[in-house]
């Protein structure tokens, strides 16, 4: 009971700092008001990131942590953008995602069945395929081919079709993470593996199955990144990785595991892109705009500490 | 000879909310063993902690060898003479022993004007200890590779590299085999006879009774009564413990037995299990008793495929099954109850609904993988009723509960999968006295219910009050069988210790 | 109890490095020239340098992303500094404290807030990425002979670049460290059981800032390295380094998880990644795959050393029930 308030004031004082945000940028730039703005520049530079945020957020719920979500989207991107190129779009696109469950795959199969820590077996594989992306390209760009550029430029009914894609990805994952069994369980095993895997649940399929799916949703994201910038090289993945990071545990969800909500998620995703977007409006420099992003990451996380204190404290006069 | 070493007045310790401690006086004299018991949750491990400087006391004083003092963390307390041994151990299993000893109190010596760790005295100081303690471990051995006894070896050391001339035991046998429990209470009179002041912190009656010479009960962090062991019987520390009478520690019911509901045959897993044969019949309450580590743990995960399969076969009403995994076991009707409810049996940061509903998640879900919390509450509900889990209502978390309570929720999420048969692995460790007479009830009750159970106990009047039949397990075989009507406390364990095989470390 | 102490991961990491060495001497002929040789210590000494300080901070059970971003800060402030004349004298001590401070930074938002190493250095990293680009118009450059002094004159015989001495300098002073001071043994102290360190009157939060202090200064060592060679210093200078030093770290068989591992073992992962690109260029390899390289080697080495351990785990377990039964 108390859990559940705790964590719906805490969606609420997202929603309101975002609105906050929002409202100071709207009256300092009124260009920022204009929907176009809104949705051609601010959602859409976001969509990327939002989306592997959401799978990334299962993932930090288990207590895991995927660190090379960039690097995949950028070696599934290459493989697919070389094939569409000798095959066509039907064989990029099916590359692209095939590498990215691949990868994924790859990457839960070390984690769950070698036990080796996420934090190491993704800083390994981030390593690899990053490598893999600028060894099989030479280090040349690769470029869009047009079911990508369709999936990265197209607008239906007002709104960007990456836009809807990724309205689609959140209302499902939102629904996975709180109403279903497989949400449940993913929860358990973030909360103590041991007792769930007693508990009959499969935890090693359940962690295979988080990890293939993030890269598949990394693997979209490529198609989209592709269409969107046209040409991809294989460095350009290098921040993304700490981007997703960033918005997931600003919206809330416990770097330990065990915590978390998708819809925080969300919020956290949005007040990243209004951020980013507001702050070009003002004409501050990009410089600038990494630090209040690294400030405002700093904010969130002093004040989580200091709320886990004040919820462990009350937890301590509940036994009494 | 009777000086008093420790003294401890008037302490009071409270927790946001909780008096854990309300005025306890202790006095420790040099040259005595003196025990503390009373029920879980009594405050004595929160006494102890007090005492060196793990906690502050709110109000109270304590005087050591003379002098008042009260340290600020156990370091401090080493230094002043007051060493304590943690019931979990608080060794770094990563490094060596030697590095164990003296961390923090390292012996330096001055390369010119540089302080460096001096190992050579470190090691020569080390040994003598060692051999006072007539042990042989490896200094430059990795803390990690050493076996529970060892280790405990290496915290009692590690309390003698201080020169300490009171030593705190808390809990101390609670992993230790039997050989090894002689070993350690043979230590402890060494120690006695040198003229160290011992506290020693026990749920187990018995051991009180063979090595202590007073004992003093609290219960709810007061201070109840000190006697002299000599002149006091189990049934009087009980009820000091207990605060009335105990009536029937054990009240099970007379259960009609049917026919035979699983059999094991040649049982087999190298190293840990060697051709195990049993049966256990419907509506039975079968135990298995045996000392730490002969293998009953082990063989109830086996069975239930928590662990890799072993050789041999399982029959289930007459046939055989297959059971490669624990949802294997869970369809086929098997369900397991782990010895540690923290780490194995129970998600203590979820509420006791959801840790109730885990196992049969399938049974709640509806199209689209959908979680049913209706059912879900209906279902937890009842058996939070059924049970009698003392919790406001099913959304608490179960971190909150006694340990009582979390066993009972540890039970109800077996029961609720509707089991055929239920394997209680310790089912009343680390409970105190009143929720282990509620939790035997409620086994009795199940089995009335034509519910079979396998209990695995290390307490032996445990099983001798509640099975129907009792195999005795020894390194991994069985080693002998009792019906009800002729299991006594000596038969069992005479068994159980029989031509002990001597295997070195 | 058998003693396989030699068969450590240190032991098997030293096997692997004779034989690639063998390999290269076989297979890629120009690859023993003085030249490289030397290019390759440089390069060496940078990563250990900064890879030590790393393995202090992942020995507690923390770690640093931030390094890289800390590393181009204090490269562009040193440079700012050298650029007045100031020589190596001045610039060595400066930019030692400049990484120390940064690096306190950290250390004090990790353990004052209770936040995750990796959280807490994450949100540090955007920081240190927006602060000096503020000050910088990209990057520092037309700068003195007293600056690059260290890359260009400072050679010992003639040939031995500077650097390899303060790596050898600072390699030999933290062996001695982690043998014989007490700092160190509260180190591996925490990274084992942090609540045992706690009772045994260790002021955890202290050592771990401390760790980080001592780290920063070494990360302020390797940007003072590789600001000086050359004449201009970029704003990105630093850019990903965190996690070659990282790599170096947990291939030498530290545990990420904190409380073991050697300085030794990190002096041969720190070898291995620097080996990798000038050899695959040697053995006609275009240099783009130097990455993937690097990555399979982290990757084969954590899954050996975890086969390995579970291996030794399954006997420990199997003595336990022994001595039980």
């Amino acid at each position: 009971m108390k859990k559940r308030t705790f964590k719906f004031s805490f969606n609420v004082a997202l929603f309101l700092i975002w609105l906050l945000l929002f409202a100071f940028i709207s009256i300092k730039a009124p260009n920022f008001l204009k929907p176009n703005y809104l949705i051609s520049v601010m959602l859409r530079n976001i969509i990327e990131i939002g989306m592997v945020a959401l799978p990334m957020t299962l993932v930090i719920i288990t207590a895991g942590i995927d660190l090379s979500v960039g690097n995949i989207l950028v070696l599934s991107c290459m493989l697919g953008g070389m094939a569409a190129g000798a095959a066509g779009d039907a064989a990029g696109a099916l590359i692209t995602l095939a590498v990215g469950l691949i990868c994924g795959i790859i990457n839960g199969i070390i984690i769950a069945k070698v036990k080796i820590t996420p934090m190491v077996t993704t800083l390994a594989t981030m390593y690899l395929y990053l490598g893999l992306a600028r060894g099989i390209t030479q280090g040349d760009s690769v470029y869009a081919f047009p079911l990508a550029a369709y999936l990265g430029n197209t607008v239906i009914a007002g709104l960007p079709i990456q836009i809807w894609i990724y309205l689609v990805l959140a209302v499902v994952f939102v629904y996975i993470l709180s109403k279903t069994t497989l949400g449940r369980k993913i929860y358990s095993i973030g909360l103590n593996p041991n007792a769930a895997k007693y508990a009959g649940v499969k935890t090693d399929k359940i962690l295979i199955g988080i990890y293939a799916l993030t890269g598949v949703i990394c693997a979209l994201a490529a198609l989209i990144w592709l269409g969107r910038f046209t040409s991809v090289k294989y460095d350009a993945g290098t921040n993304f990785n700490l981007k997703v990071i960033t918005v997931v545990v600003l919206g809330g969800t416990s770097i330990n595991g065990g915590i978390g909500d998708m819809k925080g998620t969300i919020l956290g995703t949005l007040i990243i892109a209004t951020l980013n977007s507001g702050l070009t409006v003002l004409n501050i420099p990009i410089d600038v705009q990494t630090i209040v992003q690294g400030a405002v990451l700093m904010v969130a996380l002093i004040a989580y500490a200091v709320l886990n204190d004040r919820a462990k404290k009350r937890k301590i006069v509940a036994v009494q | 000879m009777a000086k008093t070493i420790l003294e401890l007045k008037n302490i009071v310790k409270t927790f946001p909310g909780v008096k854990a401690l309300d005025g306890i006086s202790f006095q420790l004299y040099s040259g005595e063993v003196h025990a503390i018991c009373g029920e879980n949750g009594a405050g004595k491990s929160t006494l102890m902690k007090v005492v060196c400087g793990v906690h502050k006391a709110d109000s109270g004083t304590m005087i050591v060898n003379g002098k008042e003092e009260a340290f600020g963390n156990p370091l401090e307390a080493y230094k002043k003479g007051v060493s304590i041994i943690f019931q979990e151990t608080s060794l770094f299993e990563e490094m060596k022993v030697l590095d164990n000893l003296y961390l923090g109190h390292e012996i330096m010596k001055k390369i010119g004007p540089i302080p460096v760790i001096d190992y050579a005295a470190m090691k020569e100081k080390a040994l003598e200890i060692f051999k006072k303690l007539n042990t042989d471990i490896p200094l430059d051995a990795q803390v990690k590779n050493l076996g529970m006894a060892q280790k405990q070896m290496v915290e009692i050391a590690k309390a003698l590299t201080f020169d300490a001339n009171i030593l705190i035991f808390d809990e101390p046998t609670a992993s230790l085999t039997e050989r090894e429990v002689r070993a350690l209470f043979q230590i402890i009179q060494n120690l006695k006879k040198e003229g160290l002041g011992i506290v020693y912190i026990s749920h187990r009656l018995e051991e009180i009774f063979e090595i202590c010479d007073r004992v003093t009960v609290i219960r709810d962090g007061q201070y109840i009564s000190t006697k002299d062991v000599k002149k006091t019987n189990k049934d009087e520390l009980v009820a000091d413990m207990v605060g009335r009478k105990m009536g029937s520690y054990y009240p099970k019911k007379d259960t009609k037995i049917g026919g035979e509901l699983l059999r094991v045959e040649h049982y087999y897993d190298e190293g840990f299990l060697e051709d195990i044969n049993f049966y256990v019949r419907k509506g039975e309450i079968l135990g298995f008793s045996g000392l730490a580590g002969a293998g009953r743990t082990e063989l109830m995960q086996s069975i239930c495929g928590l662990t890799k399969k072993a050789a041999g076969s399982v029959f289930l009403d007459g046939k055989e099954i297959h059971i490669r995994n624990y949802n294997d076991a869970m369809d086929q009707g098997i369900v397991y109850v782990s010895e540690d409810r923290g780490k194995y049996g129970l998600i203590v940061d979820m509420s006791i609904e959801n840790n109730i509903s885990l196992p049969q998640l399938q049974k709640l879900r509806k199209t689209l993988d959908f979680l049913d919390v209706k059912k879900e509450k209906t279902l937890a509900g009842k058996y939070i009723q059924e049970m009698g889990i003392k919790a406001p209502d099913g959304e608490f978390l179960v971190t909150n509960l006694s340990g009582g309570n979390q066993q009972k929720v540890s039970v109800s999420k077996a029961l609720a999968l509707e089991p055929k048969l239920l394997l209680l692995d310790e089912p009343t460790r680390g409970v105190d006295v009143n929720a282990k007479a509620e939790i035997h009830k409620i086994i009795s009750d199940l089995t009335e219910k034509g519910l079979t159970i396998i209990m695995v106990s290390s307490e032996l009047p445990e099983l001798l009050g509640m099975c129907d039949r009792i195999y005795v397990m020894k390194d991994g075989r069985i080693a002998g069988c009792f019906d009800k009507e002729d299991a006594t406390q000596e038969a069992v364990l005479s068994v159980a210790l029989e031509s002990k095989k001597e295997v070195g470390a | 109890m058998k003693k396989r102490s030699f068969l450590t991961t240190e032991f098997y990491l030293f096997c692997f490095l004779v034989v690639i060495m063998l390999l290269l001497a076989v297979a890629a002929p120009g690859f023993y020239t003085l030249n490289n040789i030397m290019s390759i210590l440089n390069s060496f000494s940078y990563i250990l340098i900064s890879a030590i300080g790393m393995n202090l901070i992942i020995l507690t059970g923390n770690i640093d992303v931030s390094t890289g971003a800390l590393i181009s800060v204090v490269a562009l402030a040193s440079a700012a500094i050298g650029k007045t004349g100031v020589p190596f004298a001045g610039l060595l001590p400066a930019a030692m404290v400049m990484g120390a401070l940064l690096s306190t930074l950290n250390g004090l938002f990790i353990t004052g807030l209770k936040i995750p190493a990796i959280v807490a250095t994450l949100a540090t990293t955007q920081i240190f990425q927006g602060v000096l680009p503020l000050t910088v118009e990209g990057s520092i450059y037309d700068l003195p002979a007293s600056f690059t002094w260290l890359a260009f004159k400072a050679k010992i015989f003639g040939v031995v670049p500077a650097s390899v001495l303060i790596c050898l300098i600072v390699t030999v002073f933290f062996l001695l460290f982690t043998r014989y001071s007490r700092f160190s043994k509260k180190l591996y102290a925490i990274g084992n059981n942090r609540n045992g360190a706690r009772l045994a009157g260790i002021n955890v939060d202290k050592t771990v800032v401390i760790s980080y202090t001592i780290a920063g200064a070494l990360f302020g060592i390797t940007a003072l390295i590789v600001a000086t060679a050359g004449q201009r210093v970029t704003t990105t200078m630093g850019t990903g380094m965190e996690m070659t030093f990282i790599a170096a770290v947990v291939l030498g068989g530290t545990s990420p998880a904190g409380g073991s591992g050697k300085i030794i073992g990190t002096v041969m992962g720190a070898f291995i990644l620097a080996i990798v690109a000038p050899a695959i260029n040697f053995l006609g390899i275009s240099p783009n795959w130097a990455d993937a390289v690097k990555g399979a080697i982290i990757l084969i080495s954590v899954v050996v050393s975890a086969a390995r351990n579970i291996k030794g785990r399954r006997v420990i377990a199997r003595c336990a029930v022994r001595q039980g039964g």
